[in-house]
């Protein structure tokens, strides 16, 4: 944990510095076949040697924008900077205006003065290019160094962004290397030149939560021993609170509020900030409650409010029990294309989920999560197991049976950009699962849908349009309206809200917790968000490499984690307070272990140890 | 080395699907060798002894046998209408279109990614424009059309190069590649065209790519990130894309080496068709077909040297 007295003397003293970037009512302006459209307007900061200041925003927000702007990379997307300036204190101690830099200034500062990470570490790396010459090549430029003093200079550099066995990793390629260590590797490209200002673009966005704390710590150590600044664009809060000095809050292209991270997060001014950080879950809130609760929306309370469903209720039916549910993926290989190993996605899975309950599983990347789901739904066939959907093993069911039982289970995506067809108008869509089951028809039709979309809240107007016409969160709630639209009793949720803005993703939140005590329905909710998962949850099974290695009521796996994995997860999900910061120094997260097994290999039974009333744990074997 | 094993076996197996079509179709034809031999209007006793002799009354598996082993240890038979062994033809003849076939591949690609690269760095400005309805021009126009042009424009008109005929590379090299330009210039035109399109659009992805940035981000010069980052992820898929091309090449040199009468292996195609020489049609057929499919083992093979990340598969 950082020392919070000695930084604010810090950043206190550097308020006499002179600051390393100043931004001054910034705009810049793209060019689109519908006219000119405006990215950023009247963005005004600074940042000061040694800082870290963090923007933040929703999508559209313009943060990025402003990022790009600072490397005068903006110009690459169709940017056009028209005023403003970007003044920029460069290590000879001469200010400059990034604005009006012509190319060849821009080319020396770029990789030198400023460096920049960026957000897909699986796509930042240049697939053809080994990791050597990708190191070496900003060093070559810059510092005039010889290969073998670049190639030098490159290992230092991965050993300082702690890669294991950095000397094989230079000659390797990117695609050989995890996301974890991609993300090293693009941060140690940075790092190279030790450049006065880091800005890292949402660099771990895409990553699992335990790397997140990893690389954020690791930005965070050399952010401290090479005295540079860091400008940090997210759009996550709770990453915010644990890294930011100072924070700039954007929408819609402008900067709403400015302060440092205690004001920000305590005493914010705007109602627009004050909306976002309700908005955001924080893991650890709901510590004490038994039931979920609904996301706190501001300005908007829902009306009438929701009642929350009951705390568990031992009383209540079974609706789903899975038993020992196994999924294996073959892996072909040789001349024949026959299966030389498995994929054991799912491991002797078991779990029960009442009536009206929601039962989240939650893990990283690569568990096995999705894969249960879909085993559960049938779109992925189980290698063995039982799936008790009232009182009908699926597994066992015919292609006709399985078809009419698929009424009853419903499944919301993740990309709702990807699982509406844009040929076709959404009461199309919504109306289509009624017209498959021959559920209703003709003028009945018609108001059921209607009556679908006044349900998800979503105007009638909407009847009529097609996908690409609405927002993701308008697009999710047609998802939902479609899922419930055969009164199924199960709805399988696979990171439903994962893709939204964090405002979005409340009120969508809300909603499935509004249609669950409405309608009883009962979710298997499948996320990587602990936070979102503590105030959702009657119930909680956290998975690790196929298996479930914890389960039990919602409260009890989150106040009282027993499994070293669940352990390790909650340390590692940041919270949305500056209070609570946990940049632990020495964070090293065990990496998953492959769960590709050779042909006839029959891992152990799950074995559990009931440790509360409800609540197992997984055995160690 | 599975993967070229597994290459090398498939090949194997298209090569002997392509044997038995060909012998079964030129089998189907009207009108046998015998008769080829001897003409329509001969003694028909004759014509069966010919025939008994020639082994055409055994059984079709037996003929497929015969042939097929003729290929495998280098008997292939003689041609009817050149009365010169079929292999020494073949070898003559491959020399020659393979000049023009090489040539027309090289000028494609040097003006197609080039073009490429430059539509695609300035995508959806004129210089897109220019270069896009350009390779459009290209496509749409048949390779015939592109070789009466060029005969009119640079034998006619300009009298740079001979507008027909042939030279061995062997012995007169330079002439060679004054006889080949010509043709292979008319071939290579659809084929530019079409890569260029293909370059573009491979780059244009590229360029949209985040490592693009990061590159960017380092300081590079736009010019080594787009010519040397970029290009090196881009080379890949138009070598593909390229080698795939190499069988409509061999197509179309049927019409484009009969335009210029230069005698290479789309000339004798031509020949052994116009003339019903059945032995000659089969061997032409199959040995297109072999050196389609090397080209590509080639392609890949060098693709494998490229991309890395095919290289552990």
């Amino acid at each position: 944990m950082l020392d919070r007295k000695s930084e604010t003397l810090n950043t206190a003293s550097n308020h006499s510095a002179q600051p390393l970037v100043s931004v001054e009512n910034l705009r810049v302006e793209f060019d689109t076949d519908d006219g000119i459209v405006v990215g950023v307007e009247n963005v005004s900061f600074s940042i000061m040697p040694g800082e870290t200041v963090c923007v933040v925003g929703e999508s559209g927000s313009g943060k990025s924008v402003t990022s790009l702007s600072l490397m005068r990379l903006v110009e690459f997307g169709g940017g056009r900077i028209t005023k403003g300036s970007l003044r920029f204190n460069r290590a000879s101690g001469e200010m400059m205006d990034v604005v009006h830099a012509d190319t060849a200034l821009m080319q020396e500062i770029r990789g030198n003065e400023i460096g920049m990470i960026f957000q897909e570490p699986m796509t930042s790396l240049n697939p053809v290019f080994t990791i050597e010459r990708q190191l070496t090549d900003g060093l070559r430029i810059h510092k005039g160094l010889s290969q073998e003093a670049a190639r030098a200079m490159a290992l230092e550099l991965l050993k300082s962004v702690r890669i294991p066995e950095p000397e094989r990793r230079l000659k390797q390629y990117p695609h050989e290397l995890s996301g974890g260590m991609r993300q090293r590797v693009v941060i140690a490209m940075a790092m190279a030149c030790e450049p006065r200002l880091l800005i890292a673009d949402e660099p771990t966005t895409a990553l699992d939560v335990t790397i997140q704390a990893e690389i954020l710590a690791l930005i965070d150590r050399l952010k401290r021993e090479n005295g540079m600044a860091v400008l940090f664009i997210t759009h996550d809060m709770a990453v915010v609170a644990q890294m930011a000095d100072r924070v700039v809050v954007m929408y819609r292209g402008n900067v709403v509020e400015q302060g440092t991270v205690d004001q920000i997060f305590e005493t914010p001014r705007e109602e627009y900030t004050r909306a976002l950080l309700a908005a955001v879950p924080k893991l650890g809130e709901m510590r004490g409650k038994a039931a979920p609760e609904p996301m706190r929306i501001l300005g908007a309370e829902p009306t009438p409010p929701i009642q929350p469903s009951v705390a568990q209720d031992l009383d209540r039916e079974v609706l789903l029990n899975v038993k020992n549910l196994t999924t294996r993926f073959p892996v072909k290989g040789g001349v024949l294309r026959r299966t030389v190993a498995n994929v054991h996605a799912v491991e002797d899975v078991s779990f029960s989920l009442k009536v009206g309950e929601t039962l989240s599983l939650v893990g990283e990347t690569g568990c096995g999560k999705s894969s249960c789901g879909r085993s559960i739904l049938r779109l992925i066939e189980a290698y063995t197991g039982e799936i008790w959907l009232d009182g009908q093993d699926i597994r066992k069911l015919g292609a006709t049976e399985l078809r009419q039982a698929r009424r009853n289970m419903q499944m919301i995506f993740q990309d709702p950009f990807a699982s509406l067809n844009p040929f076709r108008r959404l009461q199309d869509q919504v109306a289509e699962p009624l017209l498959n089951f021959h559920l209703t028809s003709g003028r009945e039709l018609e108001d059921r849908v209607a009556h679908l979309f006044d349900r998800v809240e979503l105007p009638r107007s909407f009847l009529r349009r097609y996908p690409h016409e609405l927002s993701g969160g308008q697009r999710q709630r047609v998802a939902i309206a479609r899922a419930i639209a055969t009164n199924p009793k199960l709805i399988v949720a696979d990171e439903a809200v994962s893709a939204l803005d964090v405002s979005v993703q409340a009120q969508v939140l809300n909603l499935l917790m509004e249609l669950q005590a409405d309608l009883g329905l009962s979710f298997l909710f499948i996320s990587h968000d602990m936070a979102v998962v503590e105030r959702v949850s009657h119930s909680v099974g956290v998975m690790y490499l196929g298996r479930i290695v914890e389960l039990g009521p919602r409260q009890a796996v989150f106040e009282d984690p027993r499994h070293p994995y669940t352990k390790s997860l909650m340390l590692a999900v940041p919270i949305a307070d500056p209070r609570q910061r946990r940049m632990h120094e020495n964070l090293k997260f065990k990496p998953v272990p492959s769960p590709i097994f050779p042909l006839g290999h029959e891992p152990e039974r799950s074995a559990y140890d009931e440790v509360a009333p409800g609540h197992y744990v997984l055995r160690p074997s | 080395m599975t993967y070229i094993l597994n290459r090398l076996l498939s090949i194997v197996l298209t090569l002997f699907l392509i044997s038995v079509i060909t012998f079964g179709v030129t089998n189907i034809l009207p009108g046998d060798v015998a008769t080829m031999i001897m003409g329509t209007q001969s003694n028909p006793a004759a014509l069966a002894g010919l025939r008994e002799s020639l082994g055409l009354n055994d059984p079709v598996i037996m003929r497929y046998g015969r042939w097929i082993g003729g290929l495998l240890t280098g008997d292939w038979g003689h041609s009817l209408v050149f009365k010169q062994p079929i292999a020494e033809l073949l070898i003559q003849k491959i020399k020659a279109s393979s000049l023009i076939v090489i040539m027309s591949m090289v000028i494609a690609l040097a003006c197609a990614v080039p073009l490429g690269v430059w539509a695609a760095v300035h995508r959806n400005r004129w210089q897109d424009t220019v270069s896009s309805s350009s390779a459009l021009l290209g496509i749409s126009l048949p390779d015939f059309f592109w070789g009466i042009v060029m005969i009119l424009l640079f034998a006619r008109t300009l009298g740079w190069f001979p507008s027909s005929g042939f030279a061995d590379p062997a012995q007169e090299f330079g002439r060679a590649l004054m006889h080949a330009f010509l043709p292979a210039l008319a071939l290579g035109l659809g084929l530019m065209a079409h890569l260029t399109r293909m370059t573009r659009s491979t780059m244009t992805g590229i360029l949209e790519q985040e490592f693009i940035r990061v590159s960017r981000a380092k300081g590079l010069a736009e010019r080594t990130v787009v010519w040397r980052y970029a290009l090196a992820n881009a080379i890949g898929p138009v070598m593909t894309v390229a080698g795939l091309q190499v069988g409509y090449l061999f197509g179309s040199i049927i019409v484009v080496e009969t335009l210029f009468n230069y005698t290479g292996m789309g000339w004798l195609t031509y020949q052994a068709l116009l003339n019903r020489d059945v032995p000659l049609i089969q061997a032409t057929v199959f040995v297109i077909a072999a050196v389609v499919m090397l080209t590509n083992l080639i392609v890949d093979l060098l693709y494998l040297l490229v991309d890395p990340r095919i290289r552990l598969g």
